[in-house]
């Protein structure tokens, strides 16, 4: 897609650094992020997430003010750490920069190795993640801090036969359900993060500020002794990969495979996770398999009738492609708001495989995604939330997936991977579009043949 | 229960030097003294999860946003103004000739290399490619942090691009690290509209009363409530700043008889400027709550002292009071008695108190996140506010009279008469009108969200999206009064029912029959337990 306006965004398809770097952090047990920067930063981003979760987002600001920024925020910083220790008791901190702290180059790592001599923060982990906004998007924050936090955590240790298993920000439902096949297969595992509890915690009678759950940093520790990793992404750059560094660094054999979208992309997790634990698929998921292709032969003939238009972070873009091609649902554009190299060839390899008329829009907004979908022919629209003024402008209907969903209630419980995932959001997907074709359809064809 | 005793349980857990700062933030309400001194406005400790934003938020988020017929374009990373885009529910509609950009996020998403080699050229192509595809009729620039770091001149480029596409082009230098909350943002929005727009427009013709509406946002529908009340009552507006406020409207805002001020905090610097440089008197009114809407209506009209308004205005009234009356007392019978926290903006934690009388709900801990002393106190203490490094950087614009525009529309004897009796060039603060031993918190934060309703167990909680989870999860009803929870409008009278609906729907949802609060009812047993741990 060529752009002809290059220098003002419209209506963006990507959010900042500091926002992916949050959501991974609220994937580790006990952790407590700050921002260090101005505190608008930790407000936008408490609000923008407490709104999709539904759930408390607690995120510390060093508060920086004129003054923190002309003679440098360190003093900030320390009070913000030590506040949110006495108030918090994380056992870890991630420490995330923020468009000024970088401005004005904060070496927030200088400042916390300085902290460290303090013995009294001894037993908590302090890990300076750095996510200037202008460096990236939430993507390459999200996967960032991962790397951040494995390089900080991770020790050499006595081999064990846990599998690290690494995901991109998926719903807390989609967590959920991972481990639960894990746990089907026997595999001892290591998922990093984990935010299945703690951004979707249940009501109990005692509220916590930090709630339970989430990826323990004694299991990060001990990921350079697991048997192999399993790296769900295919997008995910090499420089920010926790998978390759574990490799390169410890010599841990890493596994890649797409998001299981799809029955095939399933496939590929379950044979390997089959691989891993030397033991035959569970009949509970063989018949979850079934009762998919069952599913998929039901709505086929939908399916084949209408064509899509999917948005979003690069890795659930390439899972929904999935699921849109193996069910014959016509494909027009596959668009992200990051950079992502790798998902440019990616889509074009399927559309070679497929000859769908796909075209592919990497570092867009939606203001170009609007002109293309109401410049050709597409039916639905699959995406996040922020696509809805185009559902409202174009009338097209929009199937609500990923992050943020913030005029639809349950976002954080949509499962949407593996075979019953694929299921739930294929009839989602299905439905949506009879829905709007039932609804419509006397007045498409008072246009069609009386106008 | 209520008392110093609360205070002092609640800041327990703080280290000496932050309980110090603390709790000069809090007081408890004593009808005794004469005085009661609260100290706002001040840097907020770091690390202590404030739920206070940032300068930008202020200038562009509240202030400048809602004006819909402009472009407001944010110059800087692509966070920023991604996270103000349709979020505060601040609606307009545009009738034909008008043009609305509300559903619109402008950002020029600068990268790396705008950081180190300077983002002025991205900005200066940015507003070219506004005009051409969108043809506003002004735009506005706000700055986020790295700009003013980096040193991008925007008020030249601004400059420069009126001059070439012969629009109004504005540049804000709003960089989140100044001040100590939006507050500062407010008032470099509001010295910006000011210099650059207000008076600058040759109006038309405007009814016998026509007014302003300062600091009405329209947040759910608020500004649509007030505006049908009042034109029926005979008033023209002439602009509402600025929810479903136009920079078109907004050039005539010197044009008109009086201005009425809903939210003093982040107007009250315009306020005092038209009625330096135009002569125009401003009233505080509160359009929250049956009691003070009815005041506020009496108050305008007693304002241009005309009969037949007032007498008109008491026709209204009882026209629109009679619409909700009776569903106002079945709700009141049904909410009477209750207690609440009331945690919002600059304003609204004040106004939302009558609402709440009214519905027999009493306000036991109130507080502001951003307001100033003159919030708390009345603005009779503005002579003693000290002007710290923060405040001082924010600049303190001058306005001369005008000459061609400044009127004299009273003599002084009257002005001063009717001053006794409404609240002109005047505002008495939140304090005053609290109830003896009521608590109030100013910059409340999560820490303390938690540690007084554990003490004070109120039965709702009014506040925002980030702290409502943590009421909720409390086991205690929580309503945002940011974004109403997708509800409104909730000013004047209509909009009172409407609260009072949402209210009861929310205290007697069937959900909470399974939850209680730990301290509400301690458990006999801990028994076995199925999933959400039934108490």
């Amino acid at each position: 897609m060529d752009r002809n306006y290059v220098n003002l965004t419209v209506n963006p398809c990507k959010m900042c650094m500091p926002m992916g770097m949050v959501a991974a952090l609220k994937g580790i047990s006990g952790s407590m992020v700050i921002l260090h920067g101005s505190q608008g930063c930790s407000t936008y981003i408490r609000r923008h997430m407490a709104t999709h979760y539904n759930e408390p987002v607690d995120i510390a600001s060093s508060s920086l003010t004129e003054q923190g920024t002309v003679f440098g925020g360190s003093e900030n910083l320390k009070k913000a750490i030590y506040n949110v220790i006495g108030l918090y008791e994380p056992s870890v901190i991630g420490i995330g920069t923020t468009c000024l702290a970088e401005t004005i180059g904060e070496d927030t790592a200088r400042m916390v190795k300085e902290m460290k001599t303090d013995p009294s923060l001894k037993s908590i982990s302090l890990i300076p993640i750095s996510t200037p906004g202008y460096a990236g998007t939430q993507f390459e924050g999200y996967f960032n801090a991962l790397k951040a936090i494995v390089e900080d955590t991770a020790v050499i240790t006595g081999k064990s036969r846990a599998l690290n298993v690494i995901v991109p920000l998926l719903s807390p439902a989609d967590i959920r359900h991972l481990k639960l096949i894990l746990e089907m297969f026997g595999i001892e595992y290591i998922m990093l993060p984990d935010i299945s509890d703690t951004l979707d915690a249940p009501y109990t009678r005692e509220y916590k500020r930090i709630p339970k759950g989430g990826t323990a940093l004694s299991s990060i520790a001990r990921m350079p002794g697991a048997m192999a990793t399993l790296e769900i992404g295919t997008t995910i750059p090499e420089k920010l990969s926790p998978g390759k560094f574990l490799k390169d660094k410890f010599g841990v054999p890493l596994y890649r495979c797409p998001l299981p979208m799809g029955i095939e992309g399933t496939d590929t997790l379950i044979s390997l996770l089959a691989e891993f634990s030397g033991r035959k698929v569970p009949h509970m998921i063989t018949e979850q398999r079934g009762r998919l292709m069952d599913s998929m032969i039901d709505s086929h003939k939908y399916n084949s009738e209408f064509s899509a238009a999917v948005y979003g972070e690069p890795e659930l873009v390439l899972g929904i492609l999935n699921i849109c091609l193996e069910n014959g649902i016509g494909l027009r554009l596959a668009a992200t708001g990051c950079k992502s190299p790798l998902l440019k060839p990616a889509v074009e390899n399927l559309e070679e495989k497929f000859k769908n008329n796909l075209s592919v829009m990497t570092d867009t907004d939606f203001e170009k995604i609007q002109k293309f979908v109401a410049g050709c022919h597409v039916d639905v629209l699959i995406g996040n939330s922020d696509g809805k003024w185009i559902e409202e402008k174009e009338g097209i209907p929009l199937v609500r997936i990923g992050f943020p969903i913030h005029d639809r209630i349950g976002g954080q419980r949509l499962l949407s991977i593996c075979y019953e995932g694929t299921m739930r959001l294929l009839d989602e997907i299905t439905n949506t579009y009879l829905s709007f074709k039932e609804s419509t359809y006397r007045k498409r064809m008072y246009q069609k043949y009386f106008n | 229960m209520r008392g110093e005793n609360t205070l002092k349980r609640a800041l327990d857990k703080y280290p000496a030097r932050v309980y110090k700062n603390r709790k000069s933030h809090m007081l408890v309400k004593d009808s005794s003294c004469k005085t009661q001194e609260i100290a706002a406005n001040t840097r907020s400790i770091p690390g202590i999860i404030s739920n206070r934003g940032c300068c930008f938020a202020g200038c562009k988020g509240v202030v400048l946003g809602p004006l819909k017929d402009v472009v407001h374009i944010v110059h800087g990373p692509v966070g920023c103004s991604y996270y103000t885009w349709g979020t505060r529910r601040n609606k307009a509609r545009k009738s034909i000739n008008e043009k609305n950009f509300l559903q619109y996020c402008f950002s020029t998403d600068m990268q790396e290399s705008d950081i180190v080699f300077g983002g002025e050229k991205k900005l200066r192509n940015a507003i070219k490619e506004a005009v051409e595809i969108f043809s506003p009729e002004a735009i506005t620039i706000s700055a986020t942090c790295p700009v003013g770091l980096i040193g991008d001149d925007i008020h030249a480029v601004a400059a420069e691009a009126e001059r070439e596409y012969g629009i109004k082009v504005m540049a804000f230098s709003c960089e989140g690290y100044k001040g100590v909350s939006q507050s500062a943002g407010h008032h470099i929005a509001n010295n910006g509209l000011m210099k650059n727009v207000i008076g600058t427009g040759k109006g038309k013709k405007y009814g016998s009363y026509p007014i302003n509406i300062l600091g009405e946002y329209n947040i759910g529908g608020d500004g649509w409530e007030i505006s049908r009340v009042l034109e029926k009552i005979g008033y023209d507006i002439v602009t509402i700043m600025t929810g479903d406020g136009s920079y078109a409207e907004l050039k005539n805002a010197h044009l008109a008889g009086l201005n009425l001020v809903q939210c003093h905090r982040s107007i009250n610097y315009i306020a005092e400027m038209i009625e330096k440089k135009y002569g125009t008197h401003w009233l505080k009114v509160n359009f929250l709550g049956i009691s003070s809407t009815i005041q506020s209506l009496k108050n305008i009209a007693l304002y241009f002292g005309d009969e037949s308004l007032i007498s008109k205005t008491e026709e209204v009234i009882q026209e629109e009071y009679g619409m909700v009356k009776d569903q106002l007392e079945y709700y009141k019978s049904r909410l009477q008695g209750r207690t609440a926290f009331i945690f919002v903006g600059g304003s609204r934690a004040h106004h939302y108190q009558v609402l709440l009388n009214d519905l027999g709900i009493e306000s036991i801990l109130a507080g502001y996140e951003f307001g100033h002393r003159d919030d708390y106190e009345g603005r009779e203490v503005i002579p003693d506010i000290k002007a710290d490094a923060d405040t001082k950087n924010i600049e303190e614009l001058k306005v001369e009279k005008d000459k061609k525009y400044f009127r004299v529309t009273m003599s002084p004897e009257k002005l001063e008469e009717l001053k006794k009796t409404i609240p002109l060039s005047y505002y008495g603060g939140m304090l005053k009108e609290m109830a003896q031993g009521s608590i109030v918190v100013d910059d409340l934060n999560h820490h303390e969200t938690e540690e007084f309703i554990r003490l004070l167990k109120p039965d709702m909680f009014f506040s925002g999206i980030k702290d409502k989870y943590i009421s909720q999860k409390m086991g205690v009803y929580s309503k945002q009064l940011h974004s109403y929870d997708y509800s409104g409008p909730y000013t004047m009278f209509k909009g009172a029912g409407i609260f009072a609906k949402d209210l009861d729907m929310g205290m007697y949802t069937p959900a909470w029959r399974f939850v209680t609060p730990p301290w509400k009812t301690g458990p006999i047993l801990e028994a076995v337990l199925f999933g959400g741990e039934k108490a």
